[in-house]
């Protein structure tokens, strides 16, 4: 009690200086600014400026750190007429878009069976399913590249082969290797849409339920119209997470198929494709154009997404 | 609706009603339980597998056939070999230099500006936020080149400095300490600078402390981004004796032709300890921790 007073006392002289302060900055906005000065460097250091080289060094010709011939649009051009980027661009989405559709699928109805399970089972489902989001990209695409070996040695065309499946080519078959990519890609990320979609699914209102069980409801209209509605923005947060790390694949692809994306460049991305460009041919220029494109396309699937699902919390 | 005389007649079969519906729901919890551990089974094989194989030194040469979960021949020296072969223990230590700075300045840089914007209030304060926010929809992928190029420039490259101080930007960071330090009383601050303490012990003083929870939270995300994380690593750092430890498996693993099975899962399961060793004490916390981190964003 007595310090509020204190406090309350202490606002009256600052007040009085207040012509003041509007010229000078007050003691506090130093404080500031000098509590925040770590924070500034690093965004201008590593955000701010790398964005704006970026897009310098795309305008110019290869090589280098600024300071070479400018050749306008031509990087551009040449990364939308070259085949390999189109290839790229439609290999990232077609992994993307898989990986986020069964993902968001699979761990909703995962999450919806651990938080009907018994609370002591629970833990242990949530601790299990959870363990290899913690596991490297590098540890999971080394043992992946074992377990799913082309030939029937492989485990798990050992165990297809019980049902009579001849053993199949998996990361070495171009018909195979993406979708190889994106079970690999669902096991390591499945738990943690779980773990999200659990924390929401507690935050939705019991009395919903319960009016919902008196009005004779069964289970899946219980699902189909409280939990799937209540838990849109939610779902719209996965989506739009999946898609953008989704976009960003490099590190699988690049153990798995080299860099050149194999087999055949179906496992080309649009990361792996700027990396090649970049570090293996020496164009920066080509290279940081293509991560401009790229950058571009995530940014609309970013706004679209989220437009989207703006519209429909309206309805 | 019904008429009372019913009621006796009505008793035992609702009886049996609820009975049958309390059986069939503990049915459905066993299936339900059921469902899961076959799932659990599909999540924990590739460990099993991983582990068994990394001792079985008859599947050296060869991935065995069929496939086994017991080593045939246990031994310790599939281990050895890749302690001999990958410089295993080199590579650990450095990514634990690397994470133990990144998390310093990372944290260091994120509680100071997240106090800052949340007590202090200066003038601009809404300004960086929002900066800070938005460079977190900038994709890495996208700076890594003229980021790259800069370390490149100030001769930089091949060094934990490329490392250390890109750190400073942990946007994320920031807006988690600032959500968190909004939570606690102005007050505090107020009371204790007209008591005459400088802002700076005001918040080593008070509010440290109090921020404890929400650093352990960054120090976890941290420090399972920077052990996990390869592409930085890949283009920053150039001699072997550097090298982090998803950067040394990699190279051994990517320019090995040979598969060496159960080598290469030795040091990939060796690889793994750190962080399952994490995983197992701290389980809770770090489940909670990614999915707060989740639903923030």
């Amino acid at each position: 009690m007595a310090r509020r007073s204190q406090s309350s006392l202490s606002v009256e002289p600052t007040k009085l200086k207040l012509p003041k302060q509007k010229k000078k900055l007050t003691k506090k906005d130093m404080a500031g600014y000098l509590f925040s000065a770590p924070l500034i460097v690093g965004i201008v250091g590593f955000a701010l400026y790398p964005m704006i080289a970026a897009l310098i060094m795309s305008f110019k010709k290869s090589g280098g750190l600024l300071g070479k011939a400018w050749v306008g649009f031509q990087n551009y051009s040449y990364v939308l007429t070259d085949k390999a980027f189109w290839q790229a661009i439609y290999n990232t989405f077609y992994m993307g878009i898989l990986s986020v559709i069964l993902g968001v699928i699979l761990s909703f109805i995962l999450a919806s069976l651990i938080y009907n399970a018994r609370p002591r089972w629970r833990n242990f489902f949530k601790g299990i399913y959870f363990l290899p989001n913690v596991v490297s990209l590098v540890a999971t695409s080394i043992l992946f590249t074992f377990l799913f070996y082309p030939s029937h040695e492989g485990l798990l065309n050992y165990v297809l082969g019980w049902f009579g499946v001849k053993p199949l080519g998996w990361f070495s078959d171009p018909s195979f290797s993406r979708v190889s990519i994106v079970l690999m890609t669902l096991w390591g990320m499945l738990g943690y849409n779980t773990i999200i979609f659990l924390a929401a699914l507690t935050s939705v209102p019991r009395d919903l339920y319960e009016a919902a069980e008196v009005d004779g409801a069964s289970w899946f209209h219980k699902w189909w119209y409280i939990t799937i509605p209540y838990l849109r923005s939610i779902i719209m947060f996965m989506v739009i997470i999946g898609t953008i790390n989704g976009m960003k694949r490099f590190t699988d692809v690049w153990l798995i198929g080299g860099t050149a994306g194999n087999p055949a460049g179906t496992l080309m991305t649009g990361v792996l494709y700027i990396y090649r460009n970049g570090f293996l041919a020496n164009q920066m220029g080509i290279a940081t154009a293509a991560s401009y494109i790229l950058f571009i396309i995530i940014l609309i699937l970013t706004i679209l997404m989220m437009r989207f699902n703006r519209k429909s919390n309206f309805d | 609706m019904t008429t009372t005389f019913t009621e006796k007649k009505v008793m035992p079969k609702l009886q049996k009603k609820v009975k049958s519906q309390k059986r069939s729901k503990r049915i459905g919890n066993w299936i339900l339980t059921l469902i899961l551990l076959l799932g659990s089974i599909v999540m924990v094989i590739p460990f099993i597998w991983m582990a068994m194989t990394s001792f079985d030194w008859g599947a050296r040469l060869t991935i065995p056939f069929p496939p086994r979960f017991w080593p045939k021949e246990f031994s310790t020296m599939t281990y050895q070999t890749a302690f001999t072969n990958i410089p295993m223990i080199k590579y650990m230590v450095n990514s634990l230099i690397v994470a133990v700075g990144v998390i310093l300045v990372s944290l260091f840089s994120a509680l100071f500006s997240g106090y800052a914007i949340s007590k202090l209030k200066f003038k601009g304060s809404g300004i960086v936020l929002v900066a800070a926010l938005s460079t977190m929809m900038i994709p890495f992928e996208v700076t890594m080149i003229p980021q790259y190029l800069l370390f490149d420039k100030m001769h930089l490259l091949d060094s934990y400095w490329a490392f250390y101080l890109p750190a400073l930007n942990y946007a994320f960071g920031t807006f988690l300490a600032k959500a968190f330090i909004d939570q606690l009383p102005g007050t505090l601050r107020e009371a204790a600078i007209i008591d005459g303490a400088s802002e700076l012990k005001v918040f080593l003083r008070v509010y440290l402390p109090l921020c404890i929870p929400i650093l352990a939270t960054m120090t976890i995300l941290q420090f399972l981004a920077v052990w996990n994380d390869l592409l930085w690593p890949l283009l920053a750092l150039q001699s072997p004796a550097k090298y982090t430890i998803q950067l040394g498996l990699a190279m051994f693993t990517y320019n090995q032709g040979t598969p060496l099975p159960s080598v290469i899962m030795a040091a990939t399961t060796a690889s793994l300890i750190p962080v399952i060793i994490l995983y197992l004490f701290l389980q809770r916390f770090i489940v909670e921790s990614i999915a707060l981190s989740g639903i923030k964003q």
